[in-house]
């Protein structure tokens, strides 16, 4: 273990890199954990907070909910678990399905619960605290728009630039606070309600378990409004699909090499024929009474997954603000441009003796230096912190499908340079994962298949929205050779390679 | 004319293989069984692909002789199966059909596609519909119905391909040599059941028609419109004598001697859906227990060439069919 760590939870030992894995750099500068964790560890607790009342397991001056280890981000799985398990109905799996890969939930603490009435009302809290969130996103869209404008201006330097730079950080800190907030809210409701979901389809709806995933799609993909802004010009909303994800410092050795963003491919496809949805299509075949619930549970499940990504975009503007502000306040404090990847947000923007500073960048330089040179599994078992091993649980997961159909067609890899490179012939996009940064090509290939991803991957709720066969936790996608010719099935989960 | 018949195995593939003989196409039947016809009243080369793999799932002399000769096709392929799950329905209709149109694209003499659609892609629809019409906000009985409309609108919008589309209702008729019928799903899944004596709820008694029609007058009018010049048309063929449902059951069981219990008892619908696979009906067909939809009345009047001729009684036909080759029994069995 390094000296940038954060300390392992006394109780809680078992960590996940799952959801971060699949779209985050596999490592962060200090900085960019700064900005990252320690909000997002912040928003999970006040959730819990307002779920289940004060619980002494998820408060503390430990990390509880994430963690910091060898440089790469983790959420607690133990404690996530714990979480699932404090909702009636809803399970350790159901949260490891979504966000960890499906990986085997760590072993239950002893001693961890809740009393049996906050469990008993937690189901009505996690809906009334979803209900709020429309209203969030809305104040935070403005928020955030009127904070990349501010941003913008300071660019073009003045007399009261460092003031102006202190404003920015000090709103965006404020404003990245509230939209990882919405986030952890919307991305932990999410299992409880699919699990009704799933429930009612299964009792209600023929062949519910295929139709389970057109349902659970969000009812509105902000993704498709942040490319077409990307598209329009520089210095727009969607400005920061260019940059990766998560790590501001993305410009600086040795961040840069981990947060290698794939090329967004411009160009637009055929248009597109406007089918009727086959969620609306399954939801139609049923008879009055049915129809009402299961509507109602979809829109919920539908509004929220909307909402994740919403306050997602939100979350990664808000971090595209740091990005191109921070180097610029850098200057002001006297903090060389290669240092400030190693401070924390609250380091650089307090007020701190440099020198001070200075010895702590030194520090931890030299402590990343040795993280890097150290293999992080994606899952972690820290029982003994000595000596870290990776939790394996069951072993290796087969591949699972997310986005039903099937489809057969030509390998391609995200890093096509251009839309004419595509094959007129049907292709399927293989990869190691892939995030929103995909979604221009998706109009173009038949199916996805990628080595990381749960049944909430943006991969997964991005094929779902373009109609397409997706495949997650195929071992080998990436190392599948650029036009071998496979099927897909996006239901069994079942990947074939043919001869030609 | 060297025609592709896309699905060229099944029931209608194989009408239309028969038909274009008769006419005097060089026909290739495509299918994933590698059906190779032979023995009496056969057509065709047989050619064993998959219509949902790019290229037909062909390769080397096969596909080079498709892409290079085949100057028609005819795409009949796919379940035609009622209870068929989502992905299955959508895997061939919909991601197949994209797939198919794609390897159109690679022919290089094509000159017409017939797209054979159905009539159930109407769904529940209200109000009369006509040709034009695919989606007016009906919903589906189930994912075959859906699974069509899709192909359907694939096909309605490959405006750079020759394509006219013909929709049809259930087919009926004595098969061609060496086919049995299936009676595991559509209309016929009923007849075990209809034999048993066993009351069956239909709407009116069953009073309304069911758009069925005979397979080889199907199969002329798909060659008619493979004649037919190429205006993205849609064109409907059922039977003009519009037999009901009451009728086409009655028919079907006369050749056992029996007459079915068509009754008009609402409260029998849920008991038999609770019921439908122990009583050997799937709960999809339970579905069709109400009058379908309103085709406009001079829909037929579109259709290109000559108005085919229905052979004969070819509802009673296909009972003494599967009478003696004892299809129903065996579905009843199961």
């Amino acid at each position: 273990m390094s000296g940038v760590d954060t300390d392992v939870h006394p109780f809680f030992r078992f960590y996940s890199a799952g959801n971060f894995g699949e779209v985050a750099p596999q490592r962060l500068s200090p900085m960019s954990w700064s900005l990252v964790g320690e909000p997002m560890e912040r928003a999970t607790r006040v959730f819990s907070r307002r779920v289940w009342g004060r619980c002494a397991w998820a408060e503390g001056s430990c990390y509880v909910f994430v963690g910091y280890f060898g440089c790469r981000p983790y959420h607690n799985l133990s404690s996530y678990c714990a979480l699932a398990d404090s909702i009636p109905g809803v399970e350790a799996s159901d949260v490891t399905a979504a966000y960890f890969e499906d990986i085997e939930p760590p072993p239950g603490i002893a001693g961890v619960t809740v009393p049996w009435w906050a469990r008993a009302r937690a189901p009505g809290r996690v809906l009334l605290e979803l209900a709020g969130t429309g209203p969030r996103l809305r104040l935070l869209e403005a928020r955030v728009a009127e904070l990349e404008r501010d941003a913008r201006r300071t660019a073009g330097g003045g007399a009261d630039t460092a003031g102006m730079l202190a404003l920015v950080l000090e709103r965006a800190r404020a404003v990245l606070v509230d939209a990882w907030s919405v986030h952890i809210l919307s991305t932990a409701g999410l299992v409880p309600a699919r699990v009704a979901l799933r429930r009612a389809l299964r009792r209600l709806v023929r062949h519910g378990d295929e139709v389970e995933l057109w349902l659970s799609r969000p009812r509105e993909l902000v993704w498709r409004r942040l490319h077409a802004a990307a598209l329009a010009g520089p210095d727009g909303s969607g400005d920061f699909l260019a940059s990766s994800f998560y790590e501001v410092a993305d410009g600086h050795a040795p961040w840069a090499s981990y947060a290698v963003r794939q090329q967004v491919v411009t160009g637009t496809a055929e248009d597109r024929v406007d089918v009727l949805d086959p969620g609306v299509a399954a939801v139609e075949m049923l008879g009055e009474h049915n129809r009402r619930i299961v509507t109602a549970l979809s829109s919920t499940v539908g509004e929220t997954m909307a909402a994740r990504e919403h306050s997602k975009s939100l979350v990664m503007r808000t971090l595209h603000v740091f990005r191109r502000v921070l180097p610029r306040w850098a200057v002001v404090r006297g903090v060389p441009d290669h240092a400030w990847p190693y401070l924390t947000v609250a380091e650089i923007c307090g007020t701190g003796r440099l020198d001070v500073l200075e010895r702590r960048w030194d520090d931890r330089r030299e402590a990343c230096e040795k993280a890097l040179a150290t293999e992080m599994p994606e899952h972690l078992d820290l029982r003994d912190p000595a000596s870290p091993r990776p939790w394996l649980g069951r072993g290796v997961r087969p591949a699972k499908g997310v986005s039903p159909g099937r489809a057969t067609g030509l390998v391609i890899h995200p890093d096509i340079s251009d839309i004419s490179a595509i094959p007129a012939e049907p292709v399927v996009l293989a990869c190691v994962s892939a995030d929103a940064d995909v979604a221009p090509l998706l109009p173009f290939v038949s199916a996805v298949v990628t080595e990381r991803g749960s049944e909430l991957s943006h991969i997964a709720i991005l094929s779902r929205e373009y109609g397409i066969p997706c495949v997650v936790g195929h071992q080998s996608a990436a190392a599948i050779p650029t036009g071998t010719f496979m099927t897909v099935d996006g239901t069994s989960g079942e990947v074939r390679v043919h001869e030609r | 004319m060297k025609l592709l018949v896309v699905g060229g195995s099944g029931y209608l593939g194989r009408a239309v293989a028969v038909a274009a003989d008769r006419a005097g196409a060089q026909t290739l039947s495509l299918s994933r069984s590698g059906y190779h016809p032979a023995g009496p009243g056969a057509a065709g080369t047989g050619l064993v692909g998959d219509a949902t793999r790019p290229g037909f799932g062909l390769s080397g002399a096969a596909l080079e002789e498709v892409r290079e000769e085949v100057t028609h096709v005819v795409l009949a392929f796919g379940s035609v199966r009622w209870d068929c799950p989502p992905s299955e329905a959508l895997a061939v209709h919909d991601t197949g059909m994209r797939t198919v149109l794609a390897s159109l694209r690679q022919l290089r003499v094509l000159t017409r596609v017939v797209h054979v659609s159905s009539l159930l892609v109407l769904g529940r629809a209200e109000g009369l519909v006509g040709n034009r019409e695919l989606f007016v906000g009906q919903r589906f009985r189930n994912w075959y119905e859906y699974g069509k409309y899709c192909a359907e609108r694939r096909a309605r919008d490959a405006g750079d391909l020759p394509v006219n589309i013909v929709r049809l209702g259930p087919v009926l008729g004595a098969p061609p040599a060496g086919l049995a019928l299936d009676t595991s799903h559509g209309l016929l899944a009923a007849l075990p059941y209809l034999l048993t004596g066993g009351p069956v709820h239909l709407d009116r008694r069953g009073h309304y028609p069911c758009y069925v029609s005979e397979v080889g007058s199907a199969a002329q009018v798909i060659m008619n419109a493979l004649n037919a010049p190429s205006t993205g048309q849609t064109w409907s063929w059922y039977d003009p004598d519009l037999p009901t449902l009451a009728q086409v059951y009655t028919d079907l069981c006369a050749a056992w001697g029996r007459i079915p219990r068509l009754v008009d008892v609402p409260a029998l619908r849920p008991v038999l859906r609770l019921a439908s696979r122990r009583v050997g009906v799937i709960p999809e067909l339970l579905d069709y227990s109400r009058p379908w939809f309103e085709l406009a009345p001079d829909i037929l009047s579109d259709l290109p060439g000559d108005r085919p001729v229905s052979g004969g009684d070819y509802v009673t036909t296909t009972g003494r069919h599967l009478r003696d080759r004892g299809r129903v029994m065996a579905g009843a069995m199961r």
